[in-house]
């Protein structure tokens, strides 16, 4: 890697500037980009897409979700020679992608799979060609501030997937003429090959714009973070000072003594070249503020010595102790659980504060990701329970559907504790007092309770004795309790609606039949 | 609440007579016996209904059918753009060999009247029907003329072809005691149908000539006098007021049913319990006739339109949560 050849202004920035850049990367070669994700991806795309609208089944499409990392190999390939000047063809990058694109994509296909840096990582394995106990270290000294800021990164990214997805999906169906009478909600309900293909090409034309987003800004991202860890802008500024200086000792001596006679020679460099103006700043900073006339002089270190002294000194080099916790290495130091919530919540409140210290609008990084983690869970639940819902031979059950008896049916309290103990003595009580209205709904009240904890139907508060009858006469069909049932609800009718009570002897009658018919009932509930 | 009979039938007459009636529309309106019982119910009620389904279902048929099984004198307009409120109520016009000027009436002088597509017509023109259907009466050049009874107005409207259509306003659609929806019928009712036609029973085109009179005005009149002797016990009219209530406080509905929905569902609950072969009303009749009384006077939320629901899936509802009467 040249990074003269380098077509971006290194600079250390902060993390959403350099997202910033990444955008700026992307919107000048997204049509390259584009091409590039459609060679990679249009085929396998096509045919797990077909496969799901024929089978209606969400799978391959999760599948190819799954292998995102994978799709993104190419485009990272891609802006990584880009950047140098070299443009590949997407053919090129497809004869090439063993060489660029294998390393390390098991881990990035399985266990990193969610790993929310995934985009901002993928330069250790594929840019890097680190392997093996390399990998570790380097991602944990590439996530150190302000490299956390891929999650939100991804998260982001992700949200405006599923924001422009839906926004595409709703915008063409204000398109289609209202003759087709197309009513949405119902449209996304059919679940028909049309809507699948429709869906999931729209969602495929996203893509098409947010992963070459994704990469670029990954990208810019990671090489934020290494100019910040390895100082790529003072090299480059070393670099042209070196040059510069070869420049001046073969023939521009005198126009360099005329410019610094002038005083116009730093502005000018500091114009042209940002890290010479930093280089010079630190400089100064450690009294060599003769930087611009040492070749005059012969006292003075030279060149090269004055940079090791530069390299070497607490600019540099500073000395600092920090201190890294992991959740591993916690847990496995000690065995308290309350101990890895407490160090979590330090973790959390340490970078809020290191945040703030850097950036004024800055959150952080662990929080966002962590709530980008819980909503994934959330997502995963609601999957979960939808497959145990819908799918019960995948494993699930059919949810304890069994319907809950309301508190009052047909306008009668059918809550079995406020049935009497004694349900004929209670009923001879009330015929002795002449009340045939109160033993015939005395009756009914037990008849239905006691069907209900034998066949629970889904009676609402709003059913009527006929709504009552009706539901378990479908139910039970010709059962002998049946006409029992229809032959109470008729008298208990005329007596509440139409205020001519039955005579005695008909209440007692099917009292007598319901002493009858209960145990069965009572006995054989389901 | 009960009311003394002042018909001339008994209440098992009045039974028997509205089910020879119904069975004389179901033999030309073939499936749909909902229909013929939910017009039948508003024709003794005294209401008019609004019938809303596709063309060619037989809504001009059952029409018809009625006049012809009633002996009810029966008109038909077909309401277009340009049709006049003079068309509908009648007109002075001068007659040059008496020199004078005499009334001419319009169709709405008659028992039983189709407005065909009624919301085809202009504002102007809708009011004056719907004023002739609230007062029964009609006006021309200051002079007032009662109605015959029974006067029911049978209004269709076409739910699909709504180009240069002029929907009736709330307050309008109040006026109609029924707004019933017509469908098309089901497979077997439907080869039932064309089958008869095959063998000869029925003819290619089904007309109401066929039909037997079973009753006349006057036999209409007393089955209204006897649904409205039906008992009502006062727990059911607190239901009808608790459900019609419950729309005005539902949140996927911005307009909810007034007093007059009450009043018409307690009167057609009357009726429907008549039907029945009852003389007095239970809850079922209140819950089956709540559909056609509340659906034309409830008007659903945008929120509630975009969810997908409907007025008829609100109703549904709200006769399973109100809770069902107390006795």
């Amino acid at each position: 890697m040249d990074l003269n050849k380098i077509n971006a202004r290194l600079a250390p920035r902060s993390s959403w500037q350099a997202v910033d850049v990444g955008t700026r990367l992307y919107r000048r070669w997204w049509r390259q980009a584009s091409l590039v994700w459609l060679v990679f991806t249009a085929l396998p795309f096509a045919a797990l897409a077909g496969y799901a609208a024929a089978t209606r089944s969400v799978w391959p499409l999760l599948v190819f979700w799954w292998l995102k990392p994978l799709w993104e190999r190419p485009l990272l390939a891609f802006y990584g020679r880009a950047l140098f000047g070299d443009y590949p063809s997407p053919l090129t990058l497809l004869r090439q992608f063993p060489r660029y694109g294998l390393n390390g994509l098991a881990a990035q296909l399985t266990w990193r799979r969610f790993s929310p840096s995934r985009g901002f990582l993928t330069g250790v394995w594929q840019l890097e060609g680190s392997r093996g106990e390399r990998v570790s270290g380097r991602i944990g000294v590439l996530l150190r501030p302000p490299g956390q800021r891929a999650g939100t990164l991804t998260f982001t990214v992700l949200g405006l997937e599923h924001a422009m997805t839906v926004a595409l999906v709703v915008l063409a169906m204000t398109l289609v003429p209202w003759q087709f009478n197309m009513e949405w909600s119902v449209w996304f309900q059919e679940q028909g090959h049309l809507q699948w293909g429709f869906v999931n090409l729209a969602w495929y034309l996203v893509l098409m714009v947010t992963e070459p987003l994704y990469v670029a800004t990954s990208f810019a991202l990671y090489l934020n973070q290494r100019t910040w860890l390895e100082g790529w802008d003072l090299q480059l500024g070393l670099t042209r000072i070196g040059k510069r200086r070869r420049r001046a000792g073969q023939g521009g001596a005198a126009l360099l003594v005329l410019l610094a006679l002038f005083g116009a020679a730093p502005h000018q460099v500091e114009a042209q070249a940002p890290a010479e103006s930093r280089l010079k700043s630190l400089l100064q900073e450690h009294g060599r503020s003769d930087f611009s006339r040492d070749n005059d002089t012969t006292d003075h270190p030279t060149p090269k010595q004055q940079a090791i002294e530069l390299l070497a000194s607490d600019t540099f080099m500073p000395f600092e102790e920090r201190q890294d916790r992991r959740l591993r290495e916690s847990l496995r130091d000690d065995d308290d659980p309350d101990n890895w919530w407490e160090d979590l919540l330090r973790r959390l409140l340490d970078q809020e504060a290191d945040a703030d210290d850097r950036d004024p609008l800055a959150v952080p990084d662990a929080l966002i990701t962590g709530l980008g983690y819980l909503l994934l869970a959330l997502l995963l639940l609601v999957i979960v329970l939808m497959v145990r819902r819908y799918l019960p031979g995948l494993g699930g059950r059919q949810p304890d559907g069994k319907p809950v008896m309301p508190v009052r049916v047909a306008g009668l309290d059918t809550r079995a504790e406020s049935l009497p103990a004694d349900l004929a003595l209670a009923l001879e009580q009330e015929l002795d007092r002449g009340d045939v209205r109160a033993a015939l709904a005395l009756l009914l009240r037990d008849g239905l309770v006691t069907l209900f904890q034998y066949r629970p139907l889904p009676l609402t508060a709003g059913a009527t004795e006929q709504d009552c009858l009706r539901a378990y006469r479908s139910e039970l069909g010709d059962a002998p309790v049946i006409p029992w049932l229809t032959t109470l609800i008729n008298a208990w009718t005329r007596t509440a609606w139409a205020h001519r009570p039955s005579d005695q002897h008909t209440v007692r009658e099917l009292m007598a039949q319901w002493r009858a018919l209960r145990p069965a009932l009572a006995g054989g509930a389901s | 609440m009960t009311s003394d009979p002042q018909g001339d039938m008994t209440p098992d007459q009045a039974t028997a007579l509205a089910g020879r009636i119904e069975a004389q529309l179901n033999q030309v309106l073939i499936g749909q016996p909902a229909i013929t019982r939910q017009v039948m119910i508003a024709l003794i009620t005294g209401g008019h209904v609004l019938i809303e389904g596709v063309p060619g279902l037989g809504k001009t048929l059952l029409a018809r059918s009625l006049a012809r099984v009633l002996e009810l004198d029966f008109q038909r307009i077909q309401f277009t753009p340009d049709l006049m409120p003079s068309d509908v109520t009648g007109h002075v016009l001068f007659d040059s060999q008496t020199g004078d000027f005499r009334v001419r009436k319009g169709p709405a002088f008659t028992n039983l009247l189709l407005a065909d597509e009624i919301n085809r017509a202009p504002a102007k023109t809708q009011a004056a029907l719907l004023e002739v259907m609230q007062e029964r009466r009609i006006t021309i050049e200051g002079e007032t003329f009662s109605l015959e009874p029974p006067f029911v107005v049978l209004a269709t409207q076409n739910p699909l072809d709504q180009e240069g259509t002029y929907p009736l306003p709330e307050a309008e659609l109040d006026r109609f005691l029924f707004k019933i929806l017509i469908d098309y019928p089901s497979q077997e009712d439907e080869t039932r149908m064309v089958e008869m036609v095959l063998d000869g029973r029925l003819p290619d085109s089904l007309d109401a000539a066929q039909l037997t009179p079973e009753a006349n005005a006057e036999a209409i009149l007393a089955l209204g006098r006897q649904a409205d002797a039906v008992i009502i016990d006062r727990a059911l009219v607190d239901y009808i007021l608790r459900l019609v209530r419950a729309t005005r406080d539902h949140p996927s509905l911005v307009q909810g049913g007034g007093p007059r929905a009450s009043i018409a569902l307690a009167r057609t609950a009357k009726t429907q319990a008549l039907l029945a072969g009852r003389d007095y009303v239970i809850p079922d009749d209140v819950k089956q006739v709540a559909a056609p009384v509340l659906r034309h006077r409830l008007r659903l939320g945008v929120d509630a339109d975009i969810e997908g629901q409907t007025v008829e899936t609100v109703l549904e509802q709200l006769l399973e949560q109100v809770e069902a009467p107390r006795q």
